[in-house]
């Protein structure tokens, strides 16, 4: 225990640290209670940025090759194309590398508008970061790599420093790149001499059950393209809630401020009335937007309602509101009654898209929007109403789901992930986790969906694993890109001879999304790919399939 | 030719063994909806462009998805022919595989957009149920060929057009690679395939030919690479006239390069020699041309480094024979006569002005559908012209009624009578949001222009002067703006340089007249140009000769 001004200091020095230079101090202070201190000042580990902006593809080409270079010299390296890049994440960037190249007469690609735009606003200064700028143009234009020569200036005048002088090349650039690039990482290289505590080898505390966190939306975008039939929501929470890749968080979902009034004026009840409920004293404002749900009630309360009412009501699920405007009730201890009757809103659970090491400080979800018909009429679920009107810095509360049976293996295992729909979310989770703690096992996913152009989620950042070798291998099936129909289970066994050979190199098989027809189906097909490939009987299949289940290489979260 | 390092593409192509390279592995790439970088390339050389819809990028990249691949698929129809079946099939794969909309080329083809990579092979395999093909349509090599398209006045019409035939199956690549990829045609052992003319590199930039029968000049004939002027006395075919080194494309900033008309070399008597003349162009433009800028590599820069005359030299070299002296010829026009016209035979052509060049339903016209049910009776072939329009031709007299009565029925009729002369003698290139060059709108925003222009014209009553008027998206010129009397050529959004002075045959480039006009700033310049026109014109003055006349801009 620390006291007084050392205490004082202390804390004064730790608030002024980010996460990361925390974890490592945590590295660094067992490092030295154990008596394992390194000979030499042990530094941070290094995460680079490689951001390109591109207009005919050559600088994402070259970046890619050099993400791909960095990665396998062990450097924690974020690919990223500039029209992905949330310019404000510049403050948080250590090693930011841009690959540029000018368009028309002078003016950066259409890619990289926004970011250039940024950097020359006034009012931020960034004097953390080290950059380096990499230009391609064309020496037959005139203002040859006029944008690669704005962007390094201004990163320079926004306080950064730089790491190599900016490198212009012409049409023949892969030799000078090659070049610039090999030094840079030599710079780093020296600058990063001494071992790191693994990011891994961190205890993540355990998130406590059911203890509410709040969060801030930082971003809710649908993911799906023009002409999409379906709307996905990728939406991102700022918090500080611990969790690990495969958990889910559980949201419970407010009810519709205008209905909930509709719903008091209807009952004449006072807002600020106090009532009990479930073992708790609430109001009754309280009670109909955040407790107990208002629509789409179970048809045993709806039974009850009818009774109370003494009124024919049919005995199937309705909205309150409806109830409350066709069957009014005689006096305030009914309507209080019913209101006492009200079940509570039950929580969604959705899977976390994101991981705790690439995506620090935020969860994300993938939520699809649900659509019901119910009397004719199409209704929206209500978590996803809710959710699909949230917006970037609205709060949000949630609890953390762990699933322990559902986690990543050893770094060096290989994993088979099979996520349709949005079943793809924990396997985002799972691959940007690898991508950012250097795993070394290999990774396949499986997907399927509508429409290749318009369904195929977080697409560009799959392409940009797999063109890093992060992601090993991608199988996918598009309903409409055939005229039978295809899904997930045609694809599992069109890769039959494959599958087979991972799972029986050991590889972790994973299943996550709908449970009816769809897990079932796969489930089915992992069958037939392991009798046929493996000539066994069925029976002997499903042994062999059983004993994945036991043994924790088969591991799966429908619902 | 140059010392220098080749270009990327060279290399692309001396390693792809018969143009091959790696679309197979491409066609087999599930994450992307685009080909290996590489194939871009090779791609093109099957007929095809990767494109992307521009539009959607930015929200596209929001959404983290890649950018909305297709592929614009253009057939190679050597003078713009097609029989009542082909246009059939046409309209059919137009729809089940692209946008829907068909798109007359510059240059007497037709193009399908938006074909995803997966619906590339059924596309071409139903092209070739009717033996239509997209080989070399676009690519390093001799492109369509184009050739005069007014119905056939003398026999001798019929004879020139069959040239075109000819050239493009005398210049097609000899790989088998096309029928391996798309047909799933067995494969052979590429290395035993040789291709005398291509060899392995091909040619260094595209190669355009245009075959002219004066006085019309409806093919642009001196802005191809390689132009055939058909010399014609007392309806009998004396053999052509050879013109090389014409071509449009330029870059912005790059003072290197220019649009230029070709030069007449001289004329050859007989299909032999005129078909070997051809021929070594070509060689010669393979062994000088310059493989290591492409922006350099065009066949006129090949002659202009060379000099006309050392060129002419080692075209008959290595034809073994001289060019005889070019023969006179007089252009009047470059216009399709729309309408009803009638061959020598008795047969009924009718034109029909095609706005852009894009067949499709819009709110006043089923054209696309009146098209299917013309197509259908099987009583009429097809053609496009080089400015962008459709020919119904070689309609027996019995059944001109027939198709008389479908157009009626459609208003095609009635909406080609009140189509002003501006818009008839107008034409734009794609660009947005397909085209990756393009820089401006063309197409997108030509007719609602040509509106605004109307009025001026009106305004200065030369509302029946047959002005020609060419916007693009870029400098590269497909719609060929430079050889108009009035050229727009796109600098950036919603701005354009203002080119005048073109003449109305076809003989005379314009000149940069103003630069990065927006629509206001150039209505404003039309209006004051249209009213010296309309003023101080002489009998008979083109607006193009007026301008030069004028020294509104300087012929030099």
């Amino acid at each position: 225990m620390l006291a007084g001004e050392k205490l004082q200091q202390f804390k004064a020095f730790i608030s002024n640290t980010s996460r990361e230079e925390q974890v490592w101090m945590n590295g660094y202070l067992t490092a030295v209670i154990t008596g394992q201190q390194a000979a030499t000042a042990p530094q941070a580990a290094k995460k680079i940025t490689i951001a390109y902006g591109t207009e005919t593809g050559n600088s994402k080409k070259l970046a890619t090759s050099f993400a791909a270079r960095a990665k396998k010299e062990g450097i924690r390296t974020k690919l990223v194309g500039l029209d992905q890049y949330p310019a404000a994440a510049l403050s948080t960037e250590e090693y930011f590398l841009t690959v540029i190249s000018t368009h028309g007469e002078g003016e950066p690609p259409e890619a990289a508008k926004n970011f250039y735009d940024h950097i020359h606003k006034n009012g931020f200064k960034i004097p953390q970061v080290k950059f380096g700028v990499l230009a391609l143009g064309d020496t037959a234009y005139p203002l040859f790599c006029k944008t690669g020569e704005d962007v390094d200036r201004q990163l320079q005048q926004l306080g950064a420093s730089r790491i190599a002088p900016l490198q212009k090349c012409d049409t023949d650039y892969e030799e000078q790149a090659e070049k610039w690039f090999t030094e840079i990482l030599q710079k780093i290289n020296k600058e990063s001499t001494a071992e790191v505590p693994a990011v891994n080898s961190v205890p993540v505390k355990k998130a406590a059950t059911k203890q509410v966190y709040k969060g801030s939306i930082l971003s809710n975008i649908n993911l799906t393209g023009r002409g999409s039939t379906k709307k996905t929501y990728h939406i991102e929470i700022a918090t500080e809630a611990p969790y690990l890749p495969g958990d889910s968080i559980a949201i419970v979902p407010a009810n519709d401020l205008l209905l909930v009034q509709e719903i008091i004026s209807l009952t004449g009840l006072a807002p600020n009335r106090e009532i009990t409920w479930r073992n708790e004293t609430v109001t009754v404002e309280e009670l109909l937007s955040q407790k107990a749900g208002i629509v789409y009630l179970l048809e045993k309360t709806v039974t009850q309602y009818a009774a109370l009412a003494e009124a024919p009501i049919p005995a199937q699920r309705s909205d309150l509101a409806h109830l409350l405007r066709n069957y009014p009730l005689k006096n305030e201890t009914q309507y209080e009654t019913v209101l006492q009757q009200l079940t509570p809103i039950a929580p969604r659970i959705y899977n976390i898209a994101s991981s705790p090491v690439a995506h620090e400080g935020a969860v994300h979800i993938t939520v699809l929007q649900d659509l019901f018909t119910v009397n004719e009429t199409v209704q929206h679920g209500l978590c996803t109403a809710y959710l699909e009107q949230k917006k970037p810095g609205d709060e949000i509360s949630f609890f953390v789901q762990p699933n322990k049976r559902f986690r990543l293996p050893d770094a060096d295992k290989d994993i088979i992930m099979i996520g349709p729909g949005t079943g793809i979310a924990p396997f985002r989770s799972f691959v940007a986790e690898r991508d950012a703690t250097g795993a070394s096992g290999k990774n396949w996913l499986f997907f399927a969906e509508t429409d290749f152009t318009t369904d195929f989620y977080y697409q560009a950042e799959w392409q940009t694993w797999f063109s890093t070798d992060v992601l090993t291998r991608v199988s996918l099936a598009f309903g409409n890109s055939s005229e039978e129909p295809f899904e997930i289970q045609h694809k599992i066994l069109q890769q039959a001879a494959s599958l087979f050979e991972w799972m029986e190199n050991g590889a972790y098989v994973y299943l996550c999304g709908e449970k009816d027809p769809m897990s079932k189906n796969a489930e089915a097909a992992l069958l037939s790919v392991i009798g046929q490939e493996g000539n066994m009987t069925d029976e002997a299949a499903k042994q062999y399939f059983e004993t994945l289940k036991t043994t924790g290489r088969y591991m799966k979260d429908v619902y | 030719m140059s010392n220098k390092k080749l270009s990327a593409v060279e290399h692309i192509k001396t390693a792809s063994k018969g143009l091959r390279g790696t679309l197979e592995q491409s066609l087999g790439d599930e994450i992307t909806g685009a080909v290996r970088e590489a194939d871009h390339a090779l791609i093109k050389f099957h007929g095809m462009y990767e494109q992307d819809d521009r539009d959607q990028r930015q929200e596209r990249a929001e959404k983290k998805l890649d950018k909305l691949y297709s592929f614009m698929v253009r057939l190679r129809i050597p003078g713009g022919s097609m029989t009542a079946e082909q246009w059939i099939a046409a309209n059919h794969i137009a729809g089940d595989y692209s946008t829907g909309v068909i798109k007359i080329t510059t240059r007497q083809t037709i193009q399908l957009h938006g074909i995803l990579k997966h619906q590339i092979k059924p596309t071409l395999k139903d092209f070739d149920k009717v033996k239509l093909d997209s080989i070399a349509a676009c690519g390093d090599v001799n492109r369509n060929v184009a050739c005069a398209s007014f119905p056939a006045q003398l026999p001798v019409h019929e004879q020139v057009k069959a040239y075109a035939d000819k050239i493009s199956k005398m210049l097609l690549p000899k790989t088998r690679a096309y029928y391996e990829l798309w047909l799933d045609e067995e494969k052979i052992d590429e290395y035993n395939e040789t291709d005398p003319l291509y060899e392995d590199r091909y040619l260094p930039r595209k190669f355009k030919i245009g075959i002219a029968i004066p006085p019309n000049n409806d093919v642009d004939v001196l802005t191809n690479d390689l132009g055939l002027i058909a010399i014609i006395e007392n309806g009998e075919l004396k053999g052509f006239n050879i013109a090389v080194g014409g071509g449009l494309s330029t870059t912005y900033g790059n003072p290197d390069t220019y649009a230029r008309l070709a030069t007449v070399i001289g004329f050859t008597d007989t299909e032999e020699k005129t078909l070997k003349a051809v021929y070594e162009v070509l060689t010669v433009q393979r062994d000088f041309g310059n493989r290591s800028d492409r922006k350099l590599a065009r066949l006129k820069y090949t002659v202009d480094n060379m000099g006309v005359d050392a060129f002419t030299a080692e075209l008959e070299k290595r034809c073994g024979f001289a060019l005889q002296t070019a023969q006179p010829f007089e252009f009047t026009e470059r216009k399709d006569e729309t309408g009803w016209h009638q061959d020598y035979k008795g047969n009924w052509h009718y034109t029909l002005f095609v706005e852009n060049g894009r067949v499709t339903d819009d709110e006043t016209t089923a054209l696309k559908t009146a098209l299917l049910e013309v197509a259908e009776t099987k009583k009429s072939a097809f053609r496009f012209t080089s400015n962008q329009n459709i020919m119904l031709t070689d309609i027996a007299p019995a059944n001109k009624e027939l198709i008389s009565s479908i157009l009626s029925k459609y208003n095609i009729t009635t909406q080609q009578e009140n189509t002003s002369a501006l818009r008839k003698n107008s034409m734009a290139c794609v660009a947005l949001p397909t085209c990756p060059l393009a820089l401006a709108e063309a197409q997108r925003y030509l007719p609602s222009f040509i509106d605004k222009a109307e009025l001026l014209l009106a305004k200065h009553h030369l509302s029946a002067n047959d002005i020609i008027l060419r916007m693009t998206g870029c400098p590269n010129g497909c719609a060929r703006p430079y050889a108009a009397e009035i050229g727009l050529t796109g600098t950036a959004t919603g701005e354009y340089n203002l080119y005048i002075g073109g003449d109305r045959e076809g003989l005379r480039l314009n000149r940069l007249y103003r630069e990065k006009l927006a629509e206001p700033a150039i209505l404003e310049e039309l209006d004051v140009l249209f009213g010296a026109y309309s003023s101080k014109k002489q009998e008979g003055e083109s607006f193009g000769n007026f301008a030069i006349r004028e020294k509104l801009v300087v012929n030099d």
